[in-house]
């Protein structure tokens, strides 16, 4: 049970700032995500933690103990790598134990740990095998019970599911963070995909450009995102320029794209240039019944199963997204007029800088 | 596409069962008949067995090559990490120089350790001067010395590949676990690179065994295998064909046994391990990259040393067969007086085998690439015959086969190019396997279907892609070619000397010690200019035949 503890830890390569000035306190038992696009240090600065990396400036603490200085091999994390890392000269069984042997473990020990690990990955049996002969997500297994059976300080994924299929993925993600909440060990999760991101993490921080964008649980992130680049990053908001106009005592009129969109209270003095933020999924076809609407004419429509997306050009020509249930009736047409419903108080407004 | 293929497959079936399978049965049943006679007998085989010498003669040769193959692997296995994970300065031009002894004529090597350590070489002669006595380099110290030394890049160059082809991510694992670097080394990185490293030192045993250069310089009168085959074939005093068949169907079998075992073996237990970028050096503390760089330029330099003894010593006056310090050309002049005709040939030659090889092992390489159908897998193990018959061997088979009846080749120099084509076959298929292996299929199925036939994309797109690596192949041939004594040595005529044919006999004469070094030095050059100045190119094919 380990606290992590990042403070004013930083990193270049060359001019490239990989991590800048990155502090964050990560409690016991958390799985913690670092979510951003590639390139925004999320995976320089977990291999810090795993000591391939080095600090140039702050530390890095596990509990009460400073460990940016400990060489990698005795700083006790369970990394899995994005490739799984299996050793190909070893069977299963001599991965698993691999952690084991270099801490002397006594020989008799390691073949019930072994077996153990193997079991809690659902591979029991699996030992002799080698690794050319199992699937991408045994060998997923494999990685996970190789650092979970020398009961590590803390785990650390690196994207450890980008190599699977999508429906193996979804599978996978659910036994990781079950096995973690289980064993109740301190994580951190390195992706790039947000949908992962949002379902495995207790709290999230978005990076980019080395900066630490915004921490929350996944509920505060997605709903509240503090900037104009988490709301698209996170969810895919459609981010339209606008400039602020009248406000009324209860709400303001933000001009948009050849249009006016109502906002919820007092966002910033008139005149002032802004990014509208609207979800996909707060627009919906208007019934009839009252409330602000958006003219847009239908682009294109793609049907995904559970949700539609349609893609609509605003007076201006400028195309949003927009979420509907599948089952919705929609008019089939291209260029057919669509009139859509919002509540003001689901739209943000961040300013244009 | 298919008659295209079928051409191919059935001409290289034709080429090959008629100058290399042809020729070796002849042999087999050369040695397993009374001489003259026709009577089948075991007999050759029981008089080698019963003979002292014969059996000293193959145990000898093993010994060498056993020492050359353990030896090479203790020196190069370290070499090719440090050269893999270590920074150093000129790792480029140390990684050029170290594939040169792949094509430097070995027994010019065997030729400069008699000139600095032999009966009247220079460093015995000054040690002698100030009275320290220097024990003979001739025998199994000198031949397995210059064995490890020109033999060694076969280690190096596989393992070199398999360190390089391991991922980072493998490393860290290892040390994430527990594991310190050296931990890391033992456990992973080693065992994961072992299998390259070994099929690499069983190249080394079988080139080190089918050897004929080196121990026919350095061997004075102690037996083995290659030469006394080469005696029992051509030497005037104890001519014994059936014999020689004997020791040559020996030296196949031992040859072959060990080709099969690492091709078999070896080529399967690779370990695939996807490194997406060659892992990054190990950050080492100055002193410690220092003694890497001192290791790496120091074996390096060891193994180039005779070559550039003989190129300094080619440039000193030799009075009879002692060297003055009197710089000069007179070995070259005297090397020339008589005629250019050895310099023309070995050119005439070379180049003729260079197109030749290419042109038939080009389209085999391509086919057991690209199809993978018993037939052409079929073409894929003859191919690789050659590998495992020594230059002599199939020389000897070339003599009986193509003397009379239907086909007569001796005394020509079409016989000597066949035979060199024969021998370079394995590389030059190996090599367009390889460039072929580089270039995606679905180029040529994009080409057809946009309309072109099969045919015709071969022709105009897939032959210009392989060109580059072609040429690369090319002169690797007319390099080993040039410097091709095994072969040569039982196949030519006075007309057809060529410059290898020259030095062997300044050497075996005893006399003309200067312009023997001249010849080398004209070697050394042939083989080294042509290689640095295409090296780039040159280093992907070298690891093509490994």
């Amino acid at each position: 049970m380990t606290t992590i503890r990042l403070d004013n830890v930083s990193r270049s390569f060359g001019a490239v700032r990989a991590v800048d000035h990155v502090s964050a306190t990560i409690e016991e038992g958390r799985l913690f995500t670092l979510l951003g696009p590639s390139g925004c240090g999320k995976t320089t600065l977990l291999r810090m933690i795993a000591g391939f990396c080095d600090v140039e400036a702050g530390s890095i603490w596990f509990g009460e103990r400073r460990i940016d200085a400990l060489p990698a091999h005795h700083r006790n994390t369970g990394m899995v790598f994005q490739n799984y890392a299996i050793f190909p000269n070893l069977t299963v069984a001599g991965n698993v134990a691999y952690g084991l042997r270099a801490r002397k473990v006594d020989p008799a020990d390691i073949r019930a740990r072994v077996e153990k690990a193997l079991e809690r990955v659902r591979l029991p049996g699996y030992g002799s095998r080698w690794p050319h002969e199992l699937s991408g997500g045994q060998l997923q297994r494999v990685a996970i019970a190789r650092v979970l059976v020398i009961e590590p300080a803390v785990l650390l994924f690196d994207e450890p599911l980008s190599n699977l299929d999508a429906q193996l993925r979804t599978q996978m993600r659910v036994e990781i963070r079950q096995l973690q909440q289980s064993l109740g060990l301190t994580t951190i999760y390195v992706t790039h995909d947000q949908e992962e991101a949002l379902a495995i993490s207790d709290r999230i921080a978005i990076l980019r450009s080395g900066k630490i964008e915004q921490v929350g649980s996944p509920q505060e992130i997605y709903q509240r995102p503090n900037t104009a680049f988490v709301a698209e990053f996170l969810g895919g908001a459609n981010l339209l320029p606008g400039t602020i106009g009248t406000f009324d005592g209860e709400k303001t009129e933000v001009a948009s794209c050849g249009t006016t969109i109502l906002v919820d209270r007092k966002p910033g003095s008139a005149g002032q240039e802004v990014f509208v933020s609207i979800r996909p999924e707060a627009l919906r076809l208007a019934n009839g019944s009252d409330g602000p609407v958006l003219r847009a004419k239908l682009v294109m429509r793609e049907f995904l199963g559970q949700i539609q997306r349609l893609h609509a050009a605003l007076p201006d020509g400028t195309q949003i997204r927009v979420s509907t249930l599948g089952g919705a009736h929609l008019p089939a047409t291209t260029g057919a007029d669509l009139a859509l419903a919002y509540d003001p108080a689901q739209i943000i407004v961040y300013p244009r800088s | 596409m298919k008659a295209f293929r079928y051409t191919i497959v059935f001409g290289a079936f034709a080429l090959l069962a008629l100058f290399l399978l042809y020729p070796l049965s002849l042999v087999l049943d050369a040695s397993l008949r009374v001489n003259g006679t026709g009577a089948v007998t075991f007999a050759n085989y029981a008089r080698i067995f019963a003979s002292k010498y014969y059996v000293h003669s193959v145990g000898n040769s093993l010994l060498a090559a056993a020492l050359a193959s353990v030896g090479a692997t203790l020196i190069a296995t370290p070499l090719a990490f440090c050269l893999a994970r270590i920074e150093m300065p000129g790792k480029a031009v140390l990684l050029t120089l170290a594939t040169l002894p792949l094509v430097l004529p070995s027994f010019v090597a065997a030729y400069a350790l008699v000139l600095l350590f032999g009966h009247a070489g220079v460093v015995t002669t000054a040690f002698r001067a100030i009275g320290i006595p220097m024990g003979p380099i001739y025998g199994l110290t000198g031949i397995t010395i210059v064995f490890l030394l020109t033999l060694y890049p076969y280690v190096l160059l596989p393992a070199l590949a398999g360190f390089k082809a391991i991922d980072i991510s493998i490393e860290e694992a290892a040390r994430n676990l527990g594991g310190s670097r050296v931990h890391a080394f033992r456990t992973v990185l080693l065992p994961v690179a072992m299998p390259a490293v070994l099929a690499g030192a069983l190249l080394v045993f079988i080139e080190a065994l089918e050897n004929f250069g080196v121990p026919v310089v350095l061997a004075e009168d102690r037996p083995f295998l290659a030469v006394d085959i080469f005696k029992l074939f051509a030497g005037e005093a104890d001519n014994n064909p059936a014999a020689a068949g004997a020791l040559s169907v020996l030296l196949i079998a031992g040859a072959a046994l060990v080709l099969l075992v690492q091709r078999r073996y070896l080529a399967k237990r690779r370990f695939a391990t996807n490194a997406r970028a060659a892992p990054p050096p190990v950050p080492l503390p100055r002193r410690w990259r220092v003694l890497a760089a001192s290791y790496s330029w120091g074996i390096v330099l060891l193994s180039l040393l005779p070559f550039i003894a003989v190129l300094f010593i080619s440039f000193l006056h030799f009075r009879g067969p002692v060297l003055t310090w009197q710089l000069g050309l007179s070995n070259y002049f005297s090397l020339l007086e008589g005629s250019y005709r050895p310099l023309y040939n070995t050119l005439f030659l070379a180049t003729v085998t260079a197109i030749l090889a290419t042109v038939v092992g080009a389209p085999i390489g391509y086919l057991v690439t690209r199809h993978r159908d018993p037939l052409s897998a079929g073409l894929d193990v003859i191919g690789m015959i050659p590998f495992a018959v020594s230059g002599t061997v199939l020389a000897i088979g070339f003599i009986i086969a193509f003397n009379s009846g239907v086909l007569v080749l001796t005394g020509g120099w079409l016989i000597l190019v066949i035979a060199y084509t024969v021998r370079k076959l394995p590389f030059c298929i190996r090599s367009s396997s390889a460039i072929v292996h580089q270039i995606e299929p679905s180029l040529e199925e994009a080409s057809i279907n946009l309309g072109v036939s099969p045919l015709r994309t071969f022709v105009t797109l897939t032959v210009p892609l392989m060109a580059s690596g072609l040429i690369g192949g090319m002169i690797l041939v007319w390099i080993t070619a040039a410097s091709e004594l095994s072969s040569t040595i039982v196949l030519y005529t006075s007309r057809w000397q060529t410059m290898t044919v020259r030095m062997y006999h300044f050497l075996e004469g005893g006399e003309g010690a200067g312009s023997a070094s001249a010849a080398a030095a004209i070697l050394i050059l042939f083989t080294a200019a042509p290689l640095l100045l295409i090296q780039r190119r040159v280093r992907r094919q070298d690891a093509a035949i490994l």
